[in-house]
């Protein structure tokens, strides 16, 4: 009985911020219950490097995550975005309720510094989210990311494009992302204490 | 006032980048004679030890390398010493020649949690430095020195203390001319306790006055006035190498030394800087020079190495650095941020800046980015970059139709994909000189990707914009 009750207090001091049941994962929802229930611990795993790959641009590959960057910037803390591959336009940013001063934007010239900037981040402990495009295949950097991940209990999202699909990722959860007939059609390759499965998710939004 | 007397036995060696393995000696000179006045660790296992004759040193280790005191160097250093002990008191004072410097402990005790505590703090401070030092506490300068020099750690309180710890101390710790000192060895008197009892007339008359004033001096009984010294307004210090250095590597221990020092004297005037300079010098090229800016007001020397380590990394030096100088022109009060240790919001602010600086010291400043919106109906124009962490402005959510996440520099579209819904006229002025007129659409490619398009009124051409990512 004592243990028992001296877990439950454990587990809520996980600060588990939605999920139908307590999971020892620390998560973030996503936002999409469906999506969620697929997920280790109903949402998106914080202290763990998730693995984003867009089939290609376009698709809603960063509106998936928005309504999780939202919840950050509520708790008033901020988003990183590492070397992304175009402008992240503030105009739609204010609009989809991401405030302005809560983003950050880095922009370093190679790979290897934008690992280096998303690790630094993570270590330090400052930001809510981090998110980073990087196509290195090294394995020994992404896990090095993984570690700074675990650390961290920030989000970290690292985008990949699908030439990467051939080899193995040392991310704990990983998915890809296609368009299907106007939806965002998810693919949980792999997820560490959830359920690989495919699930098509629809944007309330027109576009 | 209580006195603690920091000694550097080797001042003249420390001063230095450490060197290789290999005998090393710093030699004085007076006349034709050159002696030995300190030398590192491998020369004293060769047997070499302070006061040797230089001559004889070199017949007993013919590989050994030796080097001229500066007094020069050694006052550059112990000013920059003096400079961080303000840290400690705001009396300081210091005597090259012996290598000792003063600080008036007194008023800092209760602070520093006693003597004792204080010392080892001081001591272990210095070493952080690279600097090994002895320490001697007592009620007069002189006293304090005598016991550094003579490694006795045990705090002295009062003068009957005092009178009590010199009486067996041996008598060659006396700072008084060698051939008094000699004299009175040959007199038979070993122990300062027996030239003490001497009526002072007594030895006036057969060593000249300096003897007993010096000894007057020691046990209070004379006073033994001193300046103190004060650190000037612009913080500037110099670091020669012996012989140029090109890695960054070589040049990591002084910077080290300087930023310790140099937080040293921020903590003893409570303020902080937020622009740092470093000139570096070298034989046959302009001077490089480098800047550090930090997003807070900054003294912690470990941040601050960190910062300008990354800078380094990335600067390229034209050539060896023979000399580098650090100077910090203006000052700012410490944030309130850096105080409160147990507030978890400030920890995070802190740790941002830190961040912000350590990403800006490795990718340049323009690589660091926060975002703002700019009042412009064209889509390009209606954001901006913020400088310097001013307010970006408020943003009301669902301010602006809907807007792609990704923006890209518009290009020209051959194959037009199939376009979604109802156009969005965007206009921009004539009276901006730059007379658009566009119609935006959504539009959907054949393998289903969003774009976001606009057809140009004048000259009919379509361009893509935006990625609805």
């Amino acid at each position: 009985m004592q243990s028992s009750k001296a877990l439950e207090q454990l587990l809520r001091s996980f600060q588990i911020w939605r999920g139908q049941e307590i999971a020892p994962v620390r998560a973030c929802s996503t936002g999409y219950p469906e999506l969620d229930g697929l997920l280790p611990g109903q949402g998106w795993p914080l202290n763990s490097l998730i693995e984003l790959i867009p089939m290609m641009e376009g698709i809603g590959e960063l509106r998936l995550i928005v309504p999780a960057l939202k919840k950050i910037c509520q708790q008033g803390r901020d988003i990183v975005f590492v070397r992304p591959p175009h402008l992240p336009y503030p105009p739609a940013l204010s609009n989809a309720g991401l405030p302005l001063n809560r983003i950050l934007l880095i922009e370093p010239d190679n790979d290897e510094n934008a690992r280096w900037v998303a690790e630094q981040t993570l270590r330090e402990g400052a930001a809510g989210a981090v998110l980073l495009w990087s196509d290195s295949t090294r394995n020994l950097a992404l896990r090095r990311l993984q570690l700074a991940a675990q650390e961290s209990g920030a989000l970290t999202f690292l985008y990949r494009s699908p030439g990467v699909l051939d080899g193995a990722s040392p991310a704990p959860v990983r998915l890809v992302l296609s368009p299907q007939a106007g939806a965002l059609r998810v693919e949980v390759l792999k997820a560490r204490g959830g359920r690989a499965s495919t699930l098509s998710l629809h944007f309330h939004s027109a576009a | 006032m209580l006195w603690l007397c920091l000694h550097f036995p080797d001042f003249p060696l420390e001063l230095q980048e450490p060197a290789d393995e290999g005998c090393l000696a710093v030699v004085d000179k007076h006349g034709s004679r050159r002696w030995i006045i300190a030398c590192n660790e491998d020369s004293k296992e060769a047997g070499l030890h302070r006061g040797l004759d230089a001559t004889t040193a070199l017949s007993l280790v013919p590989q050994l390398k030796l080097m001229d005191r500066s007094r020069s160097r050694e006052v550059t250093a112990m000013k920059a010493l003096a400079a961080w002990a303000e840290q400690f008191s705001s009396f300081i004072t210091f005597d090259v020649e012996r290598w000792l410097l003063w600080i008036e402990i007194g008023g800092s005790l209760k602070y520093f949690g006693g003597a004792r505590e204080l010392s080892e703090r001081i001591t272990s401070s210095a070493e952080a430095l690279g600097y090994s030092a002895r320490t001697g506490v007592a009620p007069t300068i002189e006293a304090a020195a005598l016991f550094a020099r003579h490694a006795r750690n045990l705090p002295i309180a009062n003068r009957q203390e005092l009178r009590d710890a010199l009486e067996l101390a041996p008598l060659n710790l006396l700072a008084i001319p060698q051939t008094s000192l000699e004299a009175l060895h040959e007199i038979g008197w070993r122990r300062v306790g027996e030239i003490l009892a001497l009526p002072p007339d007594q030895l006036a008359r057969r060593f000249g006055p300096t003897v007993p004033n010096y000894l007057q001096r020691l046990i209070g009984d004379q006073p033994d006035p001193r300046e103190p010294y004060r650190a000037p307004a612009i913080y500037r210090r110099r670091f020669e190498f012996s012989a140029p250095v090109e890695s960054v590597e070589s040049m990591l221990f002084p910077l080290r030394r300087l930023l310790g020092e140099l937080q040293g004297y921020l903590r003893g005037r409570d303020t902080a800087l937020q622009k740092l300079e470093l000139h570096f010098k070298h034989a046959k090229h302009p001077a490089t020079r480098l800047e550090i800016r930090t997003t807070a007001p900054q003294r912690d020397a470990v941040r601050l190495f960190t910062l300008l380590r990354e800078t380094l990394d990335r600067t390229p030096l034209p050539s060896g650095v023979e000399e580098l100088s650090l100077l910090v022109e203006q000052f700012v009060p410490i944030g309130d941020t850096q105080l409160d240790l147990f507030d978890a919001a400030p920890k995070r602010d802190r740790s941002w800046n830190d961040l912000l600086d350590k990403l800006k010291a490795r990718l340049g400043n323009v690589a660091v980015k926060r975002l703002g919106l700019a009042d412009d109906h064209l889509p390009e124009k209606a954001w901006c970059v913020v400088r310097n962490d001013e307010a970006p402005g408020t943003d009301v959510p669902g301010a602006y139709p809907e807007r792609p996440l990704w923006l890209i520099e518009p290009r020209p579209l051959q194959h037009l994909p199939r376009l979604l819904g109802k156009p969005e006229r965007i206009e921009s002025g004539w009276w901006a000189g730059n007379d658009a007129k566009r119609d935006y659409y959504i539009a959907q490619t054949p393998e289903g990707a969003r774009w976001w398009l606009y057809r140009d009124a004048g000259s009919s051409s379509w361009f893509l914009h935006g990625i609805w990512a």
